[in-house]
């Protein structure tokens, strides 16, 4: 018995039958294909015993059965946790913190196996979602910067916005499966009944050949990402005039990377999101295509601004953490921990409070001295990090990696002439270290954690 | 390695002065690095010290701590001078 949650998704799949939904290797997948096979999984679920309401990991990247499973888990009211490979060795500590009762895995050549795990969850929030009969879906933090906390979302209430028709788009799937801006951004394209185009690697030649061959409109990514594609040069060499939009976020912006994006690609509208775990990806909308000022909200969202950082009020807010003391106001606000400049109706966020470097007094917020350091010839990244230090609190650390083989000393003094007049001098690296090893994880986002 | 430590840290000196946050005309071993009449502010000393410390390790595969709380305890200033700097951190390489 289907409790209808997709019904207005399949209806519009139905209305575009012979148009590709899905490109995963090379081949293209129509949207009655993706109806039929949505409808055999709800059928086979039941085959399957995987029961209404059940806790699923659906262990999986991009691929067409991957979506038409989540499209039938969703329907059939489960609990749906995406996994990637990404997660590596903490896949078995996730489905423990979820409480996930089957796993059902996508091979690498789109077969689905499954098992159950033996578990009964018994989590508070778990059962309340599981008593309302509503699907729901975990996700994970990427904890880059310490534990990864494990959010619970209804499903309804996010499915919500997308009931809404906007622009349909040809929207390569940068951002992972078990991602929020990867779930959103598949919801946000089948729901226009756009064409989902998988990668399977994200380099910057994979994704560039992709949005030639497959005439890539829409690539959700990261300034990570963006940065990578600069240095490899990858756009010379493919046909990109399909792309219309480039939306990035997940990480703060460094201002030169987008100037140089913008003036590579000056006809293309370079546009900032803002999500999070806990209270899903807000409408945004950037003031230009070489501005970090944008505004956030859209229906469902209220914002304000405490002392520097940003809350928000969401209806389609998580539940709550399964690890984690709520993180909401008694009313209901989220703090989302990210400080901001608040210009009339627009904000800019400079970077974590918790990435906030104190030197004796002074604020330094990282992605400020990132952005400086990476317009500086050779440098391929950087990282600052602050570090506590005896005389002054902390320190400024940069990590970079660089193409010109220079010495520390050499490349120390190269920057700080470069910097000087640049940055306040309290805000030029007091520390220097050269890395071999890339800057960032298979999320494309800056590794801040100090081990790295 | 006296002679290395007082170099080491006047090369450093010189990569610092040479973005214009001083000059090094008329330096020497006795000039006040810190502190009153001293050649560098705290963010300065902090630099200097970080990439001493990175010299001494390149050079003698020491991981030495110039600046911390046994520093700041010593009855005269490690930082007071070149001289001084220097002393201290030969101090710490042959302790460990």
């Amino acid at each position: 018995m289907s409790a209808a949650y997709i019904a207005f998704l399949l209806d519009r799949f139905a209305a575009c039958a012979d148009q590709d939904a899905i490109v995963w290797r090379g081949e293209r997948y129509s949207y009655s294909w993706l109806v039929e096979t949505t409808n055999r999984w709800m059928r086979d679920l039941d085959e399957h015993n995987v029961s209404h309401s059940a806790v699923v990991s659906l262990e999986a990247d991009f691929s067409p059965h991957a979506v038409a499973l989540l499209l039938a888990l969703i329907d059939r009211g489960c609990i749906l946790v995406p996994l990637t490979s990404s997660v590596g060795a903490k896949k078995e500590e996730f489905r423990a913190i979820a409480e996930v009762e089957a796993i059902l895995e996508i091979t690498p050549d789109d077969r689905v196996t499954h098992r159950s795990t033996g578990i009964t969850p018994n989590h508070e929030l778990i059962m309340q979602l599981k008593q309302s009969g509503h699907p729901g879906l975990v996700l994970f933090s990427s904890g880059s910067t310490g534990k990864n906390k494990a959010a619970l979302h209804d499903f309804v209430p996010l499915l919500e916005k997308f009931k809404t028709p906007r622009h349909s788009m040809r929207t390569l799937t940068f951002l992972l499966f078990d991602h929020i801006g990867g779930v959103n951004t598949l919801l946000y394209t089948l729901s226009n009944a756009g064409c989902v185009i998988t990668v399977s690697d994200r380099s910057p030649e994979e994704v560039c050949s992709a949005i030639e061959q497959f005439k890539v409109e829409l690539l959700p990514t990261s300034p990570t990402f963006l940065n990578l594609l600069l240095l490899s040069r990858a756009y010379e060499r493919y046909d990109l005039s399909s792309l219309r939009m480039v939306t990035y976020g997940t990480e703060v912006m460094p201002e030169s990377t987008l100037q140089r994006m913008h003036s590579i690609l000056p006809n293309v509208n370079l546009l900032q999101t803002y999500g999070l775990s806990e209270v899903g990806i807000l409408r945004s909308k950037s003031k230009s295509s070489d501005s970090l000022w944008m505004k956030v909200g859209g229906e469902g969202f209220q914002t304000r601004v405490v002392d520097g950082l940003l809350e928000i009020k969401a209806e389609s807010a998580m539940l709550g953490y399964l690890n984690h003391a709520s993180p909401f106001t008694e009313d209901g606000w989220f703090r989302t921990g990210d400080a901001v400049e608040v210009d009339g109706e627009y904000i800019r966020v400079l970077g974590r409070k918790s990435e906030l470097i104190n030197v004796g007094g002074e604020k330094v917020y990282p992605a400020e001295v990132e952005s400086v350091i990476l317009q500086m010839d050779g440098v391929e990244d950087a990282i600052v990090t602050g570090s506590p230090n005896p005389i002054t609190g902390h320190m400024v650390v940069v990590r970079v990696r660089l193409s010109t083989g220079e010495s520390l000393s050499e490349f120390r003094s190269r920057m700080m002439a470069f910097c000087k007049d640049r940055l306040a001098r309290f805000k030029i690296p007091q520390k220097v270290v050269v890395v071999d090893d890339a800057l960032h994880g298979d999320r494309f986002k800056k590794l801040r954690g100090n081990n790295v | 390695m006296k002679d290395e430590l007082v170099t080491l840290i006047l090369d450093t000196l010189r990569e610092m002065g040479s973005s214009g946050q001083f000059t090094l005309d008329g330096v020497t071993a006795e000039t006040p690095l810190f502190g009153k009449n001293g050649l560098l502010d705290s963010i300065g000393l902090v630099s200097l010290i970080v990439a001493v410390e990175q010299g001494i390790e390149d050079r003698y595969q020491k991981a030495v701590s110039l600046a911390d709380e046994k520093a700041f305890s010593q009855k005269k200033s490690p930082f007071r001078s070149i001289d001084s700097l220097a002393d201290y951190a030969i101090e710490l390489i042959n302790a460990g």
